[in-house]
C-alpha cells in the first residue's frame, strides 16, 4: 500500500480509536466528543474543499520554480522584498520547500533570503479562509501582516548571526593552526638539537 | 448561502479559468487537490475528535488559566513551545486552536502557538540539517523562536 494511504488510515484509525475508548467508559461522554467534532466539521466542510483547491491552484500556477526563478534575477533588497512577501502564497509543507531553497543556496542566493522565504511562507494566504472562519477576521488580518515584518527581521538577523558565527570559526581554526604550526616549529627545532649533539 | 457557499463558488469560477488557460495544468492542480484532500482530510478527522476530547474533559477555567490573557508571557511560552513540538498539518492547525480561542485562550498564546506550529518542527529538524547544515538550522529555529515571542507581545497588545 502507498505510504499516502498508510498515513491516512493510520490518522483515521487513532481518532477512531480515542473516540471507541471515551464511548467504552461514558458513552454520554463519547457522544458529546462526537457532537462537537461532527459541529466543527459540518460547519467548515464547504470552506475546507475551497482551499484545498486553493491550495492547488496556487501551487501549480504559482510554483515555488516560478518564484525561485524570480528571485534569482533580482537583486539587493528588492529579493528581500519579494522573499518576505510573494512565499505568503505558497502551499505545501516545509519538507517541499527544502530541497528547492537548498538548490537556490548552492547557486547563489544568500541566506538571508532563504531564511525570510521560509518565515514568510507561514503566512499560508491559501489557507486563510480556514484561519477567518476558525480565529477571526481580525486575528487573520494581523496574522498575515506581521509576517512580513517577521520575515525580514530573521532574513537579516539571522544572516548577520550566520556570517559571525563563521567568521568566528574561522578565526578559531586558524588559532588551531598556529598552534600545530608552532607545535611543529619546536619539534623540528629539537630534532635539529639532538642531531648536532649526535654528530658532534 | 453562507460563507463556504461563496468561497467554493470562487474557487469553481477560478478551476474554469485555468481550464480554459491551460488544461494540462488543470489536470495538475486536480492532482494537487487530490493528494492534499488525502493527506489532511485524516488529520483533520483526527484532530476534530482531539478537539472534541478536549473541549468535553478539560475545562474552560484551565485553558484560561494557561493560556488565557492573564497567563501573560508564559502563557506565549507554552504556545510557542506546543506549536514547536505539535506535528499537525498547517491546515489542522486552525481548527484546533479556534477550540482553543473558544475555551478561553488568549489571542497572543494562539498567535505563538500557530506561528511555531508552522515554522518550527521538531519532527522537519533532520530534514533541514541535512539541507542546511546544523548552523542555519539552529539559528533559524531559535531566532524564528525569539521573533515569534516578541510579536506574539504585540498581538497581546493590539488584539484584546
Amino acid at each position: 500500500m502507498k505510504k499516502i494511504y498508510r498515513e491516512a488510515l493510520t490518522y483515521i484509525l487513532i481518532g477512531l480509536f480515542i473516540w471507541l475508548i471515551i464511548s467504552i467508559f461514558s458513552p454520554s461522554k463519547g457522544f458529546e466528543v462526537g457532537k462537537v467534532a461532527y459541529n466543527a466539521f459540518v460547519q467548515s466542510v464547504k470552506i475546507i474543499i475551497a482551499v484545498f483547491f486553493f491550495i492547488g491552484l496556487l501551487q501549480v500556477w504559482l510554483s515555488s520554480e516560478t518564484l525561485a526563478k524570480i528571485m534569482g534575477k533580482e537583486a539587493g533588497w528588492l529579493k528581500y522584498l519579494i522573499a518576505s512577501t510573494i512565499p505568503i502564497f505558497i502551499g505545501g509543507s516545509l519538507f517541499s520547500i527544502f530541497p528547492l531553497l537548498s538548490v537556490l543556496l548552492e547557486k547563489g542566493a544568500s541566506y538571508g533570503a532563504v531564511l525570510a522565504f521560509i518565515t514568510a511562507w507561514s503566512g499560508k494566504a491559501p489557507l486563510i479562509p480556514l484561519e477567518i472562519h476558525f480565529l477571526g477576521l481580525h486575528f487573520t488580518i494581523l496574522r498575515t501582516v506581521f509576517v512580513i515584518p517577521m520575515a525580514l527581521i530573521v532574513g537579516i538577523l539571522g544572516e548577520m548571526l550566520l556570517e559571525a558565527w563563521e567568521r568566528r570559526t574561522i578565526k578559531v581554526e586558524t588559532a588551531i593552526e598556529k598552534v600545530f604550526e608552532d607545535e611543529i616549529k619546536v619539534e623540528e627545532e629539537v630534532e635539529r638539537k639532538v642531531e648536532e649533539e649526535e654528530r658532534e | 448561502m453562507d460563507v463556504g457557499d461563496i468561497y467554493l463558488i470562487i474557487a469553481l469560477f477560478l478551476l474554469l479559468v485555468s481550464f480554459f488557460k491551460d488544461k494540462g495544468k488543470t489536470r495538475e492542480v486536480l492532482k494537487v487537490v487530490y493528494k492534499t484532500t488525502l493527506t489532511v482530510f485524516p488529520v483533520l478527522f483526527m484532530i476534530f475528535i482531539l478537539m472534541g476530547t478536549i473541549s468535553v474533559f478539560v475545562s474552560k477555567e484551565t485553558i484560561a488559566h494557561w493560556l488565557g490573557s492573564g497567563s501573560g508571557v508564559w502563557g506565549i511560552l507554552i504556545g510557542e513551545l506546543v506549536g514547536a513540538f505539535a506535528l499537525v498539518q498547517p491546515a489542522a492547525v486552525f481548527p484546533f486552536s479556534g477550540m482553543l480561542l473558544n475555551k478561553g485562550a488568549s489571542y497572543a498564546t494562539i498567535f505563538a502557538f500557530v506561528s511555531t506550529a508552522i515554522l518550527i518542527g521538531v519532527s522537519t529538524l533532520p530534514a533541514e540539517i541535512k539541507f542546511f547544515g546544523k548552523r542555519f538550522a539552529i539559528v533559524r529555529n531559535l531566532l524564528t523562536f525569539f521573533v515569534v515571542f516578541i510579536f506574539s507581545i504585540f498581538v497581546q497588545l493590539i488584539l484584546k
